[in-house]
């Protein structure tokens, strides 16, 4: 990466950081931590990968993922993975229309939230199955299907849904939650920083000009889309698992148990020495699915499911230990540790376990393919 | 300010893979799978010979004493070397990388100019650090060092010490000031193995084979031109080529667990056992093996991190800790499973075959021989409470 990549990602690491922090700082009792619309729109964030003709920023993945990496770090309710990540992301790999190129200028101004309609467990790996499909219906066309777990669903003012047409080919078919025959609830978890939703279609009619269309190979372009959903993930946790290993180093070296602090305790202080080597390892395989995925490089759905896989376990293991070291405290609602582990224990199961990422690349073992060659 | 953008490596790893396809010896394994000491030697002397020829023997030492190769080449050349399977530089491994290392950091002239020629001419080292009751503790160590005119005359014990039978020249640490605090009082020599008083007694160790010895010190004389560094300052020296050179040697041992070590596995895991069964077709074993692809690929990418950050002087305080930590305790759990997948056959396999790396395919013996990781070269709890008081800077106890 060049320097001055690298200058203007710690320079957004930093704003972001900040932002964040902030916007947790705010939070209210008793409401879901979250950033505020406003802050959203105002970052610049929401239009990052947005072409500059759009006015948008016309950056890259690379930047999106500086964001998420933040996100993870501060976790927050905020319709950002629903609109910019998935939303930009799935309208950038269709073909340009100007209603396409309407909606990604909208979502980069902060005028209209999205919310994309994917697989969102274990089925994201292995052949795309969406969760939708059109059917004829005389003259109009039909969607029929539901998605779970969708990033955002309930704050979305357009829906995009990953669906086959009648010929089977994989489409996106752009709604409005208000259409007939569609349903939009929200699905409550456990983790309160994130928004999910499940969105129904039963025989919901499709307007005309709704069906858009990939500009590549439809397969190869959704399984772009789902890859990118599982490496979003995997930043946040690798976040999460870098703030709650912080969080620990600090604690230990404040915190005095037996006249010392504790963070001078062998056993402690090797906890903290594995956190590191586990975000480590976690940080390399997270940033080269980033740099593959972004330039479109084969092996590029190999290097995603390392790092989701490895990310998103290593995430869990870590805010756990974060829990444990804290004592009494890290137990308690009030050290916020709770939430980073909810989210860490969600995001491992969201866009696919650990166990499926790991499947798709042991399905390459059994083709007998020559891994090594891959490479 | 813009750092140029890297040379293009494609046209040296072309190079490299000509080389490799004429030079690697083809079914080595086997021929080296038994075979005495002499054999052993001469084989290791030759494979030396020719990456010297070619120039890859020694790529990371400056350009003015044979070396001089980018940090990229260095990557090219040890991916391919891995993926061609050629065997390793175990004998000359501590004159290439510690000796050296620690000749161009604290030697004097002289002392370069007898030495690294030498060691590019075959001359094997050997590291005489640990004794009896200083391992962990290396700076409690009691091997005396006492001037007596032109010369130190040493006496003490050395434990431990890998390939010191076929050693010509000894790294020696010693106290030349028992009265100082304990790293201050120890100093660093190069001993000539052929000195009077000298005496090696071969240890065997946990796999049968005898790779590392004491050795005692009985009024050895050693001129004083053979101090390196300042005299009590040996520990300082120590420790800054310690670390030092671990960036690329990491970096090859990693890409042969990425190449030779992973695709035995998979090898062992496609081959029926007695029942007729593939381990592979078991899902849990499936999942096993894509975890150890998706660490290797971690490793992989964090040693050549590491070596990038060498080159621009960005290393952190305890990356090297990390790196040698992670390696060996992910060498130790792919052997363990290899030898689980093995099964009762693994343990038939009783020789392993010399000059390879740590990942043989005998996955029993490498199993046990992973304990060649984990503890030398300062033990896993070691480098845990380095990484923790070193990058994360927590309290000290
Ligand atoms: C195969 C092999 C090759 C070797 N080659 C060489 C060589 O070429 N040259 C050379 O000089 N030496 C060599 N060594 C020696 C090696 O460096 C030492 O064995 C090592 O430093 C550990 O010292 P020790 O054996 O005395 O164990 P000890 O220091 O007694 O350690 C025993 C156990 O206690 C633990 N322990 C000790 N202190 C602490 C602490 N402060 N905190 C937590 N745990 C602790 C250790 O981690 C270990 O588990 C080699 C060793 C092996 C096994």
């Amino acid at each position: 990466m060049s320097s001055d990549l690298t200058e203007l990602h710690d320079e957004l690491r930093a704003v972001a950081r900040e932002v964040l922090a902030a916007a947790r700082r705010r939070g209210a009792d008793g409401e879901p931590p979250s950033l505020d619309r406003q802050t959203l729109t105002a970052s610049g964030w929401l239009g990052l990968e947005v072409p500059e003709a759009l006015e948008g920023a016309g950056a890259t993945l690379a930047e999106v993922a500086v964001v998420l990496h933040e996100m993870g770090r501060a976790p927050l309710r905020s319709g950002y993975l629903g609109s910019a990540v998935l939303g930009v992301g799935a309208l950038n790999l269709l073909e340009p229309t100007g209603r396409r190129d309407d909606l990604l200028g909208q979502i980069a101004s902060g005028a209209v939230r999205v919310a994309v309609g994917l697989p969102t467990g274990d089925d994201v790996v292995g052949p795309v199955a969406p969760c939708y499909s059109l059917e004829e219906d005389g003259r109009r066309l039909r969607l029929r299907g539901r998605a779970a777990f969708v990033p955002d669903a309930t704050d979305a003012d357009r829906l995009l849904l990953l669906a086959r047409d009648p010929a089977s080919t994989l489409v996106v078919v752009a709604a409005q939650p208000t259409d007939a025959g569609l349903r939009v609830a929200e699905q409550r978890v456990l983790d309160l920083t994130r928004n999910l939703g499940e969105i129904a279609a039963e025989g919901a009619e499709v307007a005309e000009g709704s069906v858009w269309r990939f500009a590549a190979d439809p397969e190869a372009s959704a399984r772009r889309l789902m890859d990118r959903a599982a490496l979003a993930i995997a930043c946040d946790s690798l976040g999460l698992a870098e703030a709650m290993m912080e969080a620990t180093v600090a604690y230990a070296g404040v915190r005095h148990q037996f006249g010392r602090p504790i963070g001078s305790f062998q056993a402690v202080q090797h906890a903290c020495a594995d956190m590191l080597v586990q975000v480590m390892v976690s940080r390399e395989l997270v940033g080269t699915a980033v740099e593959l995925l972004g330039c479109e490089t084969p092996g590029s759905g190999r290097a995603v499911s390392m790092a989701k896989s490895h990310a998103c376990a290593m995430a869990v293991d870590v805010v756990g230990k974060a829990m444990q070291l804290h004592g009494g405290i890290g137990y308690t609602w009030e050290s916020g540790v709770h939430a980073y582990l909810k989210r860490a224990v969600l995001n491992r199961s969201l866009f696919g376990s650990p166990t499926a990422h790991r499947k798709r690349l042991g399905q390459r073992y059994l083709d007998g393919v020559s891994v090594l060659s891959e490479d | 300010m813009t750092s140029p953008p890297p040379p293009d490596p494609e046209p040296f790893r072309a190079e490299v893979r000509e080389w490799c396809r004429t030079h690697v010896p083809t079914g080595w394994r086997d021929a080296q799978t038994g075979v005495s000491d002499e054999e052993f030697v001469s084989f290791q002397k030759q494979w030396f010979g020719e990456l010297r020829e070619a120039g890859y023997a020694v790529p990371h030492w400056p350009l003015a004493w044979g070396g001089g190769l980018s940090v990229g080449e260095q990557i090219v050349l040890y991916q391919e070397l891995a993926a061609h399977d050629a065997p390793r530089l175990v004998l000359a491994f501590v004159a290439i990388h510690h000796a050296a290392s620690t000749l161009l950091a604290a030697g004097t002239d002289e002392q370069r100019a007898r030495h690294l020629p030498a060691i590019l001419d075959g001359e094997i080292w050997v590291q005489g650090f640990s004794e009896p009751d200083a391992g962990s503790d290396l700076a409690s160590l009691r091997t005396a060092a006492r001037r007596e005119g032109d010369a130190y005359v040493v006496n003490g014990q050395k434990l431990w010490a890998s390939g010191a039978k076929y050693a010509g020249w000894c790294l020696l640490l010693a106290r030349t000031d028992p009265g100082a605090p304990k790293r201050h009082g120890i100093s660093y020599f190069l001993l000539d193995m052929r000195s009077q008083g000298v005496e090696v007694r071969p240890i065997r160790q946990a796999t049968g084979e005898s790779h590392f010895s004491e050795i005692f010190l009985n009024d050895v004389e050693i001129p004083a031109t053979h101090l390196i560094g300042p005299e009590n300052g040996g520990w300082q020296v120590a420790q800054a080529t310690l670390s030092a050179e671990r960036g690329m040697t990491m970096l090859e041992l990693a890409e042969r667990l990425g190449h030779a070590g992973f695709t035995w596995l998979l090898d062992a895991c496609r081959r029926p056992n007695a029942e007729g069964l593939r381990p592979i077709d078991d899902s849990l074993v499936l999942d096993r093996l894509a975890g150890f692809e998706t660490e290797i690929a971690g490793l992989r990418a964090m040693c050549r991190s590491l070596a990038v950050r060498h080159e621009t002087g960005h290393v952190g305080p305890a990356d090297a800790s990390v790196v040698k930590l992670y390696y060996s305790e992910l060498l130790q759990r792919m052997t363990n499973f290899g030898a689980d997948v093995a099964g009762l056959a693994g343990s038939t396999r009783i020789i392993k075959p010399m000059s390879s790396g740590w990942e043989s395919g005998a996955w029993v013996l490498d199993f046990i021989g992973s304990w060649e990781w984990t503890i030398p070269g300062g033990t896993s709890e070691i480098q845990r409470t380095i990484i923790a008081e070193r990058a994360l800077q927590m309290p000290r106890a």
